[in-house]
């Protein structure tokens, strides 16, 4: 078959409607031969070229855009480009090739691959589900991921053959189903074991006469769209995809997928739960299944499962493939100047943000772009009004203290709840940090500003008062800022989001918690049901972590790292869950393996201290996130810390310490 | 934890007290002999255990330490729930700390296993010089409460080891009529009250 335009890939629309006559032919095609007027370098050479490969932007399966996926060769190069069909050019058969109509061109136009560089792509996954369509999610060396590609009329195998023919590309040896694409930069890649490079070969080689018409109850409901009938039930035409031999697996399907279309996960979640769930020795209902050519493969996995005593990490292979970037230097004060403008705004606060999240802030310039970060001045500010502005937050500053100072011993003999509050923060800050020079030493100027400060917050708050862990909170902002009133004011920023962790009836905390065993139970299932059968859901072991932002748990140095890259909110507001989610699952493997209590649990949490690698738990933190997208974000209930609080009159209850007995027992 | 067989018996004991009284510095002392002039305070709780080898049986203590500030007490029953011993620490120098010792007492007796060994501890009795609360009368307090009483200083080690020891020496013993097969193994320290009533 010829092409005519093939060369002109500026107007791929057009073209695509030009061929239409074309497509009943093309789209069953078995083979991958190259076609059109084939060239050396600097000609175009359409390689490989499939109709009716269509990505959901939605969970719903009727709203789809659908288009061609062509691998074009120029030169040794290869690129890869999607091209969606303008609406009423979807084909020859409308009901079945989806109704672009629904989707404005707009959106078509989001969603276009245009020419990407293979040298681009990190990976292509490979999901060959029992049921539906597969698809293939291509990751690109940044980590983000294009939305899921189904292919609807197959041929994904002769997709990744084709690339093999053109391109380096090797099966992972931790996933029969991911294949890396010329990539062997990443330090990352040299730690993966090793590298099947002969798996392509053996995909195109085998054969394998499996049916699809194996039906599971399970996917059926997990599925969940009501418009999802050609996927449930209908029986599908043979399909000649060796590949199925080795991708029948019982895995997760969940896609990385950038900002602009992270609905599409939603369906492919709850395969995820659902999958997860059979991965930890549930059996996979199969009482539907019509053939028992279909069965037997599922049937033989189940088995395996069964004999392995830890279910395997659903995300490990991905997360360890998909990692966050690379982490970078520091901020230093050059840099730090290009982002201000002449009067000292900040121009692009979000690009400020990133540079923040993916490297943090040299010591030196700390001082200064905390104060932005944590609230206290706002990004558009300029140099002059921010001098006012502390200066008159000075001035505020010292009527707040004096309210304290000038309770007479006298007063303070009938002020129990002044003389009980200065008692448990004297109680505390000569037990923060000490061991840091700043900190330590007889009568040290620090510690007693560190006093200072909270017992002026806990009369500026009065309502939530002082709290254990508070002074943990301070004692670097303190060092940081240096200056008293300052190091208030950013305190006191920080609390407002903070605060409700010290709640008397724990409700941020609870929050926070709820929210962390909803992440782990959609990025790591078996995880979440070992802690579910442990009795271990209420995740009080990840306490600590919590309260204080891993203050207890790093040391100086990398605190201050992980709290300004935290307090981007760069990539999520709640990205100290997502941190909480990369620990567990690096030691996900050792806590279902000995089989841990709450006891055990909590005790090896705790000892962790010290011993956790920032720069790696932020990098899988980051591929968490991304991965979780929306459906992570929906985890977690609004006015959870560190949002900001939802606007109620009575922020904290009545703060009494002596009402002991008050409080109810959980 | 229960007990298996008649020597080996689990017993999980709760350290509760007023913020700065000394609870993470006992168990520390006990379990690693260390004491720390400015021990952080206990986020949340810790948990540490230590096997005590007594002449009629060997006892491991599974011991959670808790966060001593009233804000982090709705937490509390999370940890004393089940357990089969209690060690309510005060500071000598510290009115306040030993009337919040009383309350914890009054909780536990009301809320806590009622077979509970429960060791009132007066510590940082090196600050000789700055005792505010007398012996005698946290002795009394804790006679009419049907507890043992020792004032304790972890930071020169007095009566640290001797507080746990006692406790391990008064744990109920399994009873061997109440399982002929020493093999019933329970989870839940309530049961081992039940079925265990002797009190060495």
């Amino acid at each position: 078959m010829q092409e005519p335009d093939h060369h002109d890939l500026s107007d791929d629309s057009d073209y695509a409607a030009s061929q239409q006559q074309g497509l009943g032919k093309s789209t069953f095609r078995s083979d991958s031969g190259k076609f059109g007027a084939g060239g050396d370098g600097g000609v175009w050479e359409v390689v490989y070229f499939r109709e009716n490969v269509a990505i959901h932007p939605t969970q719903y399966s009727s709203e789809r855009i659908s288009g061609r996926l062509r691998l074009i060769k120029q030169g040794d190069a290869l690129f890869m480009t999607w091209i969606p069909y303008k609406a009423g050019q979807s084909g020859v058969d409308p009901a079945r090739y989806g109704e672009n109509s629904s989707l404005s061109e707009k959106d078509q136009n989001l969603y276009t691959i245009r020419d990407l560089p293979l040298e681009d792509v990190h990976s292509i996954r490979r999901h060959t589900p029992a049921l539906g369509w597969q698809y293939i999610i291509v990751v690109l060396l940044s980590g983000l991921a294009y939305p899921p590609l189904y292919f609807y009329n197959s041929g994904v195998r002769e997709f990744l053959s084709t690339i093999k023919q053109h391109a380096f590309i090797a099966r992972s040896s931790d996933d029969a189903n991911v294949f890396l694409v010329n990539n062997f930069q990443d330090p990352l890649q040299k730690t993966l074991s090793s590298l099947e490079l002969h798996g392509v070969a053996s995909i195109a080689n085998a054969t394998s006469h499996i049916s699809f018409g194996s039906v599971s109850s399970n996917q059926d409901i997990n599925r969940g769209s009501s418009s999802n009938s050609e996927y449930s039930g209908k029986p599908r035409k043979r399909i000649q995809d060796p590949a199925r031999d080795i991708s029948i697996q019982v895995l997760e399907k969940f896609s990385l997928v950038t900002k602009f279309a992270r609905e599409t996960t939603t369906q492919l979640f709850r395969e995820s739960q659902n999958n997860g769930f059979n991965n930890y020795g549930k059996i996979q209902k199969n009482e539907d299944a019509p053939s028992k050519s279909s069965v037997a493969p599922d049937h033989k996995i189940e088995a395996n499962i069964h004999n392995v005593p830890v279910p395997t990490d659903p995300l490990k292979n991905e997360l360890s493939l998909i990692w966050g970037k690379p982490r970078k230097l520091p901020m230093g004060l050059e840099e730090w100047n290009i982002f201000l403008d002449p009067e000292g705004r900040i121009m692009d606060p979000v690009a400020l943000k990133k540079r923040i999240f993916y490297g943090g802030v040299q010591n030196g310039l700390r001082k200064e772009v905390w104060k932005f970060l944590l609230g206290y001045f706002s990004y558009n500010s300029t140099y002059a009004e921010r001098e006012y502005l502390s200066s008159v937050k000075k001035k505020n500053y010292e009527t707040i203290k004096f309210q304290w100072q000038s309770i007479s011993p006298d007063q303070a003999k009938m002020f129990t709840k002044f003389r009980e509050r200065k008692g448990l923060i004297e109680k505390d800050v000569v037990r923060t940090d000490r061991s840091m020079s700043f900190y330590d030493g007889d009568e040290n100027k620090n510690v007693e500003l560190l006093r200072d400060v909270l017992l002026t917050y806990s009369f500026y708050n009065f309502d939530l008062g002082y709290c254990q862990g508070m002074s943990d909170f301070l004692s670097p902002i303190l060092f940081v800022i240096e200056d008293e009133s300052e190091s208030f004011w950013c305190f006191a920023a920080l609390m407002q989001r903070l605060g409700s962790n010290f709640n008397r009836d724990q409700s941020g905390m609870h929050a926070q918690l709820f929210a962390l065993s909803k992440l782990v139970e959609i990025l790591d299932c078996p995880l979440h049901n070992y802690l579910k059968q442990a009795d271990c859901l209420n995740y009080f072991f990840c306490f600590r972590w919590i309260l204080i932002q891993f203050k207890r748990e790093f040391e100086y140095d990398q605190i201050m790292l992980l709290w300004e890259v935290l307090w981007t909110h760069y990539f999520s507001e709640h990205f100290h869950l997502y941190i909480c989610v990369a620990i567990l699952k690096k030691y996900r493997q050792k806590i279902i393996g000995e089989q841990m209590d709450f006891d055990t649990l909590l005790k090896f949490i705790n000892e962790l201290s010290c011993g956790i690698d920032l720069d790696e738990t932020i990098r899988d933190a980051e591929a968490l996130c991304n991965c979780a997208g929306e459906n992570g974000e929906a985890c977690i209930p609004p006015g959870t810390p560190p949002s900001l609080p939802i606007e109620t009159p009575m922020m904290y209850q009545q703060d009494d310490e002596d009402d002991f007995g008050k409080s109810g027992c959980i | 934890m229960a007990t298996a067989g008649n020597s080996n018996i689990n017993a999980k004991l709760v350290l509760l007290g007023d913020m700065g009284a000394g609870k993470s510095s006992l168990v520390l002392r006990f379990v690693k002999g260390q004491f720390l002039e400015f021990q952080e305070s206990t986020i949340g709780a810790a948990f540490f255990s230590q096997t005590l080898a007594l002449s009629d049986a060997t006892v491991k203590l599974e011991i959670w330490d808790t966060a001593g500030q009233e804000r982090y007490h709705s937490l509390a029953p999370m940890y004393y729930r089940g357990a089969s011993a209690a060690i309510i620490a005060y500071d000598i120098t510290n009115t306040e700390s030993f009337e919040r010792a009383k309350k914890w007492v009054d909780e536990l007796q009301k809320q806590g296993n009622p077979n509970m060994v429960t060791a009132l501890a007066g510590n940082k009795a090196d600050l000789e010089e700055n005792r505010k609360v007398a012996a005698e009368e946290a002795k009394a307090y804790a006679e009419v409460n049907g507890l043992f009483f020792m004032e304790t200083s972890a930071k020169t080690a007095v009566n640290v080891n001797d507080i746990f020891y006692e406790i391990a020496r008064r744990l109920p013993r399994a009873q061997p009529a109440q399982n002929p097969g020493g093999m019933i193994l329970t989870n839940t320290p309530s049961e081992i009250a039940q079925s265990s009533n002797c009190c060495s």
